[in-house]
């Protein structure tokens, strides 16, 4: 007998009778931008109003222009990023540029499918991350949030602030391993 | 050497007085800003109750589901290995690693995420035995590798330690300054260091948070970022799921990220809640399912529903014995009152103390995201280890003797007489010696009425 049967068998004569699947609701709340923005402030995140999506540039232009390396699809870029850009040149990267989905006002959270990430990497390795959001994608919970969301692709990540770790005394640390740094662009 | 058991052990760790008491004040901390994150949601406790139904559920038809899911991740293009036990667990790993990371000239690199799993498997050890270079790569949890002792706690691996501490590891492994222990400028030197690490992998293993029956997908929950960072540069990524981890649909996952992180850590979800499905064009994924003793669990009523467990923490934070004691005395993987209960399925004699190690106030299981009855389950595995003739002497026959005079009212009355005049009479060194009565050890007795209840309501009654 292989172990996958010996695992089944042995669920199927020890597991309790059948007991029903709640059904989960899909609970209102408060989807503003006024909570989305406080909660994720709150979380260490900053969050930017521009007029349109055409105006990331001119954000990205006055709160990073001491970065050098730029990768994104959305504004001026020049380290060119794909599916094969090879490990060496995604550590160069200083800030990434993507567009995220859906936002969520309880927990500040954004929601960044692979299609969005150029690589899977760079969300994580950039030393700082700017998502951009469209502010009628901004819902209230995560019930919501799944309920908006069709399917989660191959890869997919809800991504709520910078990088931390408190492991050291309990003591709050920004910029663990991945983004020292995470700005939301809503327009 | 013999195994000690957790009153030695908590005994040990309550020498150092003032730790003791930072140990206590910093777990009440987390457990005060879990309270301020759970405040605020009107439907927290739909949200456990529905976490908690889900679960049960889930474990009702957890053949079927496990089967649905495998059915799915191959579908996805990811490799779905089953293993019973610890030992076939890590074998799989490593044949894994043999097969699909052909390394020439060096050891094989591997980056690991947290996983509580392949603690409790010893993977590390046996990995490493088999040069294979194990790199844990969340920050406690690297911590405690370079000092080579366990984690104390499920998600703050290190919380037993202090920045001192922790800046003479640092010191010793990573060349900072000595005497440094500025948290700031030793995550630095760690996010240094483990980025070498992770560029330089072949092979990436993290743990599982949930996994998704409906879409074959699982979840993992960080808030460094480290699993990604690892999986993502690494050509293979292998995730070591516990049967247990199951959930039926995708939109389940909306009830679990809403409480883990707010019991957890107080925080309102973790930074990183990634979603695997399929693996990235020209690279491998493999998932291994593990039971090691969890189909036994199932099969005990009593004791079953422990296996609702997400892995937040929140028992631990709460528990004043575990605050106290640090989670080494429990010297069990997953230590406080959730390990408690999962323990004596593993080994009863062995952890037959650590049902013990609990004052039954019932607060593990009224902050418990999954509603699982701990404080329940703690009081009948003290059943269990008194039938099984495990208790320790000195409890077994105090119980017994106890109960022989609890059961005759003219004994009990006259006991209760000489106890008051003694108490009166003897020397304090001799009432409170502490090798005869252990409950004198950091407690005063009251001073000895000269009746008692029965003898004054006799008088009063009329």
């Amino acid at each position: 007998m292989t172990s996958r049967e010996k695992i089944l068998n042995s669920i199927a004569s020890n597991k309790p009778a059948l007991t029903t699947l709640p059904n989960v609701p899909i609970f209102e709340g408060d989807g503003s931008i006024e909570r989305f923005k406080t909660v994720l402030e709150g979380i260490g995140g900053r969050v930017i109003e521009v007029a349109s999506k055409a105006d990331c540039q001119a954000a990205i232009d006055k709160y990073y222009s001491d970065l050098k390396n730029v990768a994104s699809d959305i504004v001026k870029a020049n380290v060119a990023v794909n599916l094969d850009t090879t490990k060496e040149i995604l550590e160069q990267v200083d800030l990434a540029v993507i567009q995220g989905e859906i936002g969520v006002a309880e927990n500040g959270t954004i929601w960044v499918p692979e299609i969005n990430m150029l690589n899977r990497a760079l969300p994580f390795i950039t030393q700082h991350l700017v998502l951009v959001l469209d502010k009628n994608n901004i819902v209230a919970n995560m019930q919501q949030a799944y309920n908006k969301l069709e399917n989660v692709g191959s890869y997919g990540v809800f991504i709520a602030g910078p990088s931390k770790t408190a492991d050291i005394e309990q003591s709050l640390v920004i910029g663990a391993h991945g983004a020292r740094s995470m700005m939301v662009l809503i327009y | 050497m013999n195994h000690q058991n957790h009153p030695e052990l908590a005994e040990a760790f309550n020498k150092d007085f003032e730790r003791t008491t930072w140990h206590d004040e910093t777990l009440w901390f987390v457990r005060q800003k879990r309270d301020k994150a759970v405040y605020p949601i009107p439907e927290f406790q739909d949200l456990r109750t529905l976490a908690s139904e889900i679960k049960d559920h889930t474990l009702s038809n957890l053949d079927n589901y496990l089967i649905e899911f495998e059915q799915n991740a191959i579908k996805n293009g990811v490799k779905v290995h089953w293993a019973a036990d610890a030992a076939e667990h890590n074998q799989i790993v490593m044949d894994i690693i043999k097969s699909s990371c052909k390394v020439e000239g060096r050891n094989t690199r591997m980056v690991k995420s947290k996983s509580m799993l392949t603690e409790e498997c010893h993977l590390n050890a046996f990995l490493q035995k088999n040069n294979i270079d194990v790199v844990d790569t969340d920050l406690g949890e690297r911590i405690i590798q370079f000092r080579d002792e366990p984690p104390s706690h499920i998600v703050m691996p290190a919380i037993h330690l202090k920045k001192e501490d922790v800046g003479e590891t640092f010191h010793e492994h990573l060349g900072t300054t000595k005497g440094e222990k500025d948290p700031q400028i030793l995550t630095e030197a760690a996010r240094q260091h483990l980025r070498e690490k992770f560029v330089a992998a072949d092979v990436a293993l993290t743990g599982v948070n949930f996994a998704i029956a409906e879409t074959g997908s699982f979840v993992v929950c960080t808030n460094e970022g480290n699993a990604d960072l690892g999986v993502n540069l690494a050509k293979v990524h292998i995730a070591s799921m516990g049967i247990e981890k199951m959930i039926p649909k995708l939109h389940h996952l909306s009830v679990y990220t809403r409480l883990l992180a707010r019991s957890a850590t107080g925080q309102p979800i973790t930074t990183y809640t990634s979603h695997f499905t399929k693996p990235a064009e020209g690279k491998e994924m493999h998932i291994v399912i593990v039971d090691n003793g969890r189909t036994q669990q199932l099969g005990r009523a009593d004791f079953r529903n422990s296996l609702k467990c997400i892995r937040c923490g929140a028992c631990m934070n709460t528990c004043p014995v575990y605050r106290r004691s640090g989670g080494h005395s429990y010297d069990f993987t997953v230590p406080g009152p959730i390990g408690a209960i999962l323990s004596p399925n593993i080994d009863l004699h062995k952890y037959s103390s650590l049902p013990f190690a609990s004052t039954l106030c019932g607060s593990c299981s009224d902050v418990c995201p999954v509603k699982i009855d701990i404080h329940v389950q703690l009081y009948k595995w003290r059943q269990i280890v008194g039938q099984a003739n495990e208790l320790p002497a000195a409890k077994k026959w105090g119980m017994k003797g106890l109960a022989k005079v609890l059961s005759m009212p003219k004994v009990y009355d006259l006991g209760g007489k000489l106890a008051r005049g003694a108490l009166r009479v003897l020397p304090h060194g001799l009432t409170h010696n502490q090798s005869m009565n252990p409950w004198a050890k950091a407690r005063e007795l009251p001073d000895a009425p000269k009746q008692s209840f029965k003898e004054w309501y006799e008088e009063n009654r009329k």
